[in-house]
């Protein structure tokens, strides 16, 4: 007779994994651990294999051999070949890292004085500026670029097409100030600057004030306050902004089409797209991937700083006077300065775009030269200008419309719901190395360009296995869902960290089941974040170009995509018209939040 | 004779289901189709539409989508069941071949592209889409025409802005003169195909030696052998070193010089005057309407209509591509005839007077033709070619 001996090493791991998967954060965890790798990784080894294959087209035609053979062509080409290399990889190179390090400095610059200005002093008119001046951060910064070309464009640059400082004041710029380099700093760095005025203006208004006001006790000047106790303790902040706007400046895709095109002053980006629409696919696979090298390398550095910045949130305390500088006889100058700045860079692109929209001869703003049929021109009164009728009247205008708002709630739905469960996991599950993985997994996209991120989902859905989803609504929709969760999945780690597990404890005591704990417990106590959580994509969605340019079955299937064809193709005032259009819907669907949710971009800083 | 009327019409419905039953694949539906006359043809496209087809076709020219609402309105049975979707040049057959076969909804049923040596490598010799020619118009279309099935010539010209007079080129070679650096405008070859097109085109035998000649006759020396391959390369070279790129298209160079500073010049799609207000239209003046040029005054290019391999609407296509190359579809109200720089290949289809143009034929001598079968039996040559041009651009 044998007895039969209880297997000890099996029967805890039966016991351990059923308490694992009793537990709803450890299958969301396990859950989002699968789907994020499939969607992260899978593109990035399909791209990885596109930059050594050959495919259809100009590769095939020049190299004479089928689509999907290896081949080192493709680096060969774009690294041993000297011209070549030079043409479309080292000069981009070197442009994209001007561009980059030169609107981070801009907008640090911009963003960080005028963040000084409102927290340390007593300028005039802080809550309009404050309230002002982000406003060039919700308008996607393309439409600053356009503001800047349909402002300084003259007779003396270009093709000699006069824009409005010529036609109101006979201002003629030169070409450096209107096209290449220096413009597209002015831009991303203008529409960057609200960025780092949030930043830094949340670090100023925390900032212990004891620690300047000891200063001024010891007599030091107002200039050695700023330089020894002022810019110290905000030098993380600064450091990490300027390496968050050189990311997005280094990633930008259409302010370097709309202001480089003319001089040929390609950057890293446009080169990408241009190597891609020439037929060299693989080439810019590799540009893909260098950008993704560097954008990971850009936010390691940044997360260095960020870790950094710990050791001097432990010196500071909050100090319960703050007090202001004095600007005296400046004051007035000042405040009119900055009122006026504020003004022209977020107002006037609404009134350039109005503008714009309604006249026939660019250049020309007497009222005889205005018409509204590029809005509302119907087949017989329509300008003869290949589009068949005005854009309210247009059927493409509104399919491209629908779809993009459509593409847009989609989006919101799936991302707010998977921002708020990785929340909830992850601040449940805390110090785990599931939940590390799948946070560090859910914030990967956020490294990647848009351009690239778009180019590795177009190499996947390129291949055989997925060709059924090239060009489809649920590409687009699946590729902005993962671009877009980094935000979101941040925002509800955040909100959730705000709840005390003992509140969902006891509920759990009571046998409240997980789903009615969330429906009735977590979710209205941070209602406010959540909804931000669901309605801030739709405002990425409603202004994204690049991700999308890549992967629309036709320029014309979403508005946004619609607006870049109509620039890059010459219909001007339609362009103009659609830009004012989805400007005015991203302000409303702010206004919106805000109305929903009390939440403003400036709260807290602000006067 | 009613019972007569009567059975040719039940026959012709018998006949038309069973063509429709025994036509398996869009290859030999496409065949059929090819010997039927337009009333069968619009029997068997009211079949494919009341089965729920819908023809999605793509097209680089806007003008299409014009003649994609007159060919409704001419077969009210098929309205709303043809839908256009502007696609641009550069894009055009990575976005095809992707979306062909894919099973992507209201992927395309048929395409009307430009760059026939990249319609032949990338769609037809794949099979990925099938060419369709209507043998009624054997006769009237020459047969070069015919496979590819051009629908449509497009010409590219040297036009200027004449606020301060004539620039007085009449030699090609004055392009590449210092004195027009930044004044000359050309759309990015390396986005439009055509117009890298029309420079590979420069290297062929024949145009070297016109190229050549040209030289002697502006330089007073027969061209030498130098840095370059040949006095074509040469002049691409000085070309592309002058040439100004602020505009992104044909219509932007259009307005652009218009609007612009006086000498400016373009070589752009002469249809697009269209696109200029006509207050400025007096500014520009086409070179060729002013004197000859030696040894071209711009260049021609085709436009072909393909019918992708997974369409479900082969019979709409066919009779679609028969309207576009009748005198009603391609002469309509607001279409191809009526606007300068469009030509069919239908012989019988003649510019309508008053027009600022001249017929096809006129056109022969003066401009650089697009030739598929050169471009596409350059072979492993194609690739030095494209370089030479690309680094220049890019520069």
């Amino acid at each position: 007779m044998t007895s039969i001996q209880p297997d000890l090493r099996r029967e805890p791991l039966r016991y351990r994994l059923k308490a694992f998967f009793s537990k709803p954060a450890n299958l969301i965890l396990l859950a989002f651990l699968i789907a994020l790798t499939v969607l992260s990784l899978f593109p990035m080894i399909t791209m990885l294999t596109n930059m050594f294959t050959v495919h259809a087209g100009t590769e095939k035609k020049m190299l004479r051999i089928s689509v999907g053979s290896w081949t080192m062509n493709h680096f060969q080409m774009l690294f041993a070949d000297r011209e070549w290399s030079q043409a479309n990889f080292w000069t981009p190179l070197l442009n994209s890292l001007i561009v980059a390090s030169g609107s981070g400095l801009l907008g640090i610059l911009i963003g960080g004085t005028v963040a000084w200005f409102i927290t340390r002093s007593d300028l005039k008119c802080k809550k309009f500026i404050s309230a002002v001046f982000v406003f060039p951060y919700m308008m996607p910064a393309w439409t600053l670029a356009l503001f800047w070309t349909n402002m300084f464009q003259n007779s003396k640059v270009g093709g000699g097409v006069v824009g409005m400082m010529e036609s109101l004041f006979g201002l003629c710029m030169p070409e450096w100030f209107v096209f290449g380099l220096f413009p597209m700093i002015m831009v991303i760095g203008l529409h960057y600057s609200p960025f780092a005025y949030l930043l830094i203006g949340g670090i100023l208004k925390n900032m212990d004030a004891t620690l300047e006001e000891s200063a001024t006790i010891l007599k030091a000047s107002r200039f050695t306050i700023i330089r020894r106790v002022t810019i110290p303790i905000v030098m993380p902040a600064i450091l990490s902004t300027f390496l968050l706007i050189f990311s997005s400046g280094f990633a930008s895709y259409t302010v370097p089409v709309f202001l480089g095109s003319a001089t040929r002053t390609f950057t890293l980006s446009t080169k990408m797209r241009a190597l891609i629409q020439a037929g060299y696919e693989g080439q810019g696979y590799i540009i893909a991937f260098v950008s993704i090298l560097l954008g990971t390398l850009i936010l390691g550095v940044n997360q260095y700083f960020t870790g950094k910045r710990k050791s001097f949130t432990t010196v500071t305390g909050k100090s319960g006077q703050v007090s202001l500088v004095k600007l005296r006889g400046a004051n007035g100058v000042i405040s009119a300065v900055l009122i006026l700045l504020t003004l022209f860079f977020a107002i006037m692109p609404l009134v350039s775009f109005a503008l714009e929209s309604v006249i026939k001869q660019p250049g020309n703003y007497s009222f005889s030269n205005m018409t509204l049929d590029f809005w509302i021109g119907t087949e017989a009164s329509a300008y003869e200008t290949g589009m068949p009728d005005g854009i309210l009247m247009n059927s493409t205008m509104w399919m491209g419309l629908f779809r993009q708002v459509g593409l847009a709630l989609a989006v919101a739905m799936i991302v707010g719901t998977c921002g708020m469960l990785i929340g909830y996991a992850c601040v449940r599950r805390r110090g785990s190395w599931l939940s590390q993985i799948v946070e560090n997994l859910a914030f990967f996209p956020y490294l990647m360009p848009a351009m690239a991120f778009g180019t590795i989902y177009l190499a996947v859905a390129t291949s055989a296995s997925f060709k059924w989803m090239y060009g489809s609504f649920f590409l687009l929709g699946l590729v902005a869902s993962v671009k877009f969760l980094p935000f979101a999945s941040r925002s509800g780690v955040n909100s959730m960290m705000q709840i005390a597990p003992e509140i969902e404890e006891a509920a759990t005591i009571f046998g409240v089941p997980w789903v009615a704990r969330m429906r009735r417990i977590l979710f209205p106590i941070q209602k406010s974040a959540i909804i931000s959580g669901y309605l801030l994509p739709v405002i990425n969605v409603m202004r994204e170009v690049a991700l999308f340019t890549l992967l629309v079955p036709y320029p014309r299937y979403l508005l946004t995509t619609m607006l870049f064809s109509f620039n890059e193709t010459g219909y001007a005032q339609y362009g103009s018209a659609v830009t004012l259009l989805i400007i005015l819907i991203i302000i409303a669907i702010n206004t919106l939040v805000n109305k929903l949710t009390g939440a403003s971009f400036d709260k807290g800083i602000g006067g | 004779m009613k019972r007569l009327l009567s059975l040719i019409l039940a026959l012709t419905f018998v006949l038309s289901f069973a063509m429709t039953a025994s036509a398996e694949t869009v290859e030999e539906a496409l065949q059929a189709a090819s010997t039927m006359t337009n009333e069968e043809l619009y029997a068997l496209a009211q079949q494919e539409a009341a089965a729920g087809a819908t023809l999605n076709f793509y097209s680089t020219t806007s003008f299409a989508e014009k003649a994609a609402a007159n060919f409704m309105e001419a077969y009210p049975a098929l309205a709303g069941k043809v839908v256009y979707a502007e696609i641009d040049d550069g894009e055009t057959y990575s976005k095809l071949t992707n979306q062909i076969g894919s099973g992507v909804k209201d992927s395309p049923d048929m395409a009307l592209v430009q760059n026939g040596p990249d319609l032949k490598v990338n769609l037809l010799d794949e099979g990925l889409s099938y060419n369709y020619f209507p043998a009624a118009l054997a006769d009237v279309v020459p047969e070069a025409y015919q496979n590819p099935t051009v629908v449509t010539f497009i010409n590219s010209l040297m036009i200027y802005n004449n606020k301060e007079g004539s620039v007085g080129v009449n030699n090609v070679w004055q392009l590449v003169e210092p004195e027009w650096a930044g004044k000359v405008f050309f759309k990015d070859p390396t986005n439009e195909t055509v117009n890298l097109n029309f420079l590979i085109m420069l290297t062929s035998p024949e145009w070297t030696e016109k190229m050549a000649a040209a030289y002697e006759a502006y330089y007073g020396k027969a061209w030498e052998s130098t840095e370059f391959e040949s006095a074509s390369y040469q002049w691409i070279d000085g070309f592309l070193k002058n040439v100004n790129y602020t505009f992104t298209s044909a219509s932007k160079i259009a307005s652009g010089i218009a609007q612009g500073s006086a000498g400016n010049m373009g070589i752009f799609v002469f249809s697009k005057l269209r696109k200029v207000d006509e207050n400025d239209r007096p500014n520009l003046t086409v070179l060729q309407f002013e004197n000859d040029v030696n040894c071209f005054s711009g260049f021609m290019y085709n436009v072909y209509a393909t019918v992708c391999s997974d369409t479900d609407c082969p019979y709409t296509c066919a009779l679609f591509i028969n309207w576009l190359l009748s005198e009603e579809g391609f002469g309509g109200p607001k279409s191809w005839n009526s606007s300068q720089g469009y030509y069919s290949p239908n012989t019988t289809i003649n510019k309508p007077e008053g027009l600022e143009d001249q017929a096809y034929t006129y056109w022969a001598d003066k401009l650089v033709f697009e030739d598929l079968d050169y471009i596409d039996g350059l072979g492993e040559n194609y690739g030095p070619i494209y370089r030479f041009i690309n680094v220049r651009v890019s520069k």
